[in-house]
């Protein structure tokens, strides 16, 4: 692979953090099927009926990633943000939010360069909120709990992200002077 | 048109600098006009990010290709990717990097740039984004695979009474609770909707899980730290506190609407 030794070693600590929550999960696993093989059993059984239920949206997800990742690139979205003010502005950041994948820890670096440069705070924090929005993962929450109630979050989650934006840039500059 | 040189200093006279992530400028140049600009790259040293941040240079200026001593192959895919001709092994000035390249272009048949729509569909796109798609999603099911499991756990040793202790039925009450427990933890929204879709199923109220849903990903106290060195303290509790305190009404309202909704479409 052309990825150098330098990007391997920072992938590694992501990479660990991700597998300690489920080798948590199945060390008490292991200590239940000791104490309480029944019920362990019914627990893995459950388990199973829950993957099981996922299969469909889990495929969906992963095709909308795909698409996601073929129309829009990375480089795409941080041009979209903290460009353009007012009403432009907003529009952007957010849907930057919406679109923008992987981790938030590996967005905070490009976040803080693009503040320095000038980027508002509200724009940020737009940015930070819209990230509940999540077009790929909308399959498995439309199987949860129904399209008309996704349609209704969605849409006052993309309110209230402004609401937060604003409502910190108005805080933030008012205490800072 | 606009190409993007990456240089050792602020004029056409500069030399061009070996590696493109970590030149001191770009130098954008438009071809037909004349005109240039140099743009400072903020990473002038090895580190993680700084080819990204070249990137975003580049792309954000309306390059349309890239002129620089060496490019990292990562780095390269991800200009092609958005539309942007890598050329490498340039020596010499930037004047004369530009010049090569006048004269390169005009050798080439009209259209063998890269335009961005048949950047998209060439093969070379198509596999880069399926693999970015099966990296994103394997990334996602570690945690998955945990959360998944421990719904398991949960149904076979947690009672019923408990939760129902929890969430008693007062909606402003298990509205409070379900935005607390999804302030806690932050990660993927899909397991916030898998946790939250079973507790339907227990019965807890869609109000306190629609809260629980909101602060998943807007609240995070696990990793408010590292948003405190990003953006400052005062940004970073303001925002998760304004956060934590709009999901209450978010969720009251996104019900109670829902609610209204029903009685009309089935």
């Amino acid at each position: 692979m052309s990825n150098s030794g330098q990007q391997r070693s920072d992938r590694k600590p992501i990479f660990n953090r991700m597998f300690i929550f489920p080798i948590i999960i199945l060390v008490i696993y292991a200590i239940l099927f000791v104490i309480s093989p029944d019920k362990a059993g019914l627990a893995i059984e459950s388990s199973g009926n829950v993957f099981l239920s996922m299969i469909i949206p889990l495929s969906l997800v992963f095709l909308i990633m795909l698409l996601i990742n073929l129309f829009l690139k990375p480089a795409a979205v941080a041009k979209f943000l903290g460009k353009g003010s007012g009403i432009k502005g907003i529009v952007l950041s957010a849907a930057a939010g919406i679109i923008s994948t992987g981790p938030i820890y590996a967005w905070y670096p490009l976040l803080k360069d693009l503040k320095e440069k000038g980027a508002g705070e509200s724009l940020i924090a737009i940015f930070l909120y819209n990230r509940a929005v999540k077009p790929f993962l909308l399959p498995v929450m439309i199987s949860y709990f129904g399209w008309v109630y996704v349609v209704i979050l969605t849409i006052i989650m993309v309110i209230a992200s402004v609401i937060v934006g604003f409502s910190v840039s108005i805080f933030t500059s008012s205490k800072g002077e | 048109m606009k190409i993007a040189v990456s240089a050792d200093g602020s004029n056409l006279d500069a030399k061009v600098a070996n590696r493109f992530s970590t030149a001191e400028y770009l130098v954008i140049i438009d071809v037909d006009s004349g005109d240039f600009e140099a743009v400072p790259n903020p990473v002038t040293v090895r580190q993680h990010g700084a080819g990204v941040q070249a990137i975003v240079l580049a792309v954000g200026k309306g390059a349309k290709a890239v002129l620089t001593g060496y490019c990292n192959p990562a780095v390269a895919n991800q200009l092609k990717a958005s539309g942007v001709e890598v050329l490498t092994g340039m020596t010499g000035t930037v004047r004369d990097a530009v010049e090569q390249y006048k004269k390169s272009s005009y050798l080439k048949a009209p259209g063998t740039h890269y335009s961005s729509m048949a950047s998209m569909m060439s093969k070379d796109v198509f596999l880069h984004a399926v693999r970015s798609a099966a990296r994103q999603f394997v990334t996602l099911l570690p945690v998955l695979i945990g959360v998944v499991l421990l719904i398991g756990l949960f149904d076979a040793f947690v009672s019923r009474e408990l939760l129902t202790s929890i969430f008693s039925g007062n909606v402003a009450l298990d509205t409070l609770w379900g935005a607390c427990f999804g302030s806690i933890f932050a990660g993927n929204p899909i397991n916030s909707y898998i946790i939250g879709g079973e507790l339907l199923k227990y019965g807890v109220s869609l109000f306190a899980v629609t809260a629980f849903i909101v602060t998943w990903v807007t609240v995070g106290l696990v990793q408010l730290p590292a948003e405190i060195a990003a953006f400052g303290r005062r940004f970073a509790l303001l925002r998760n506190g304004l956060s934590f305190l709009l999901a209450i009404p978010i969720a009251i309202f996104s019900v109670l609407i829902l609610n209204l909704l029903g009685r009309w479409i089935p």
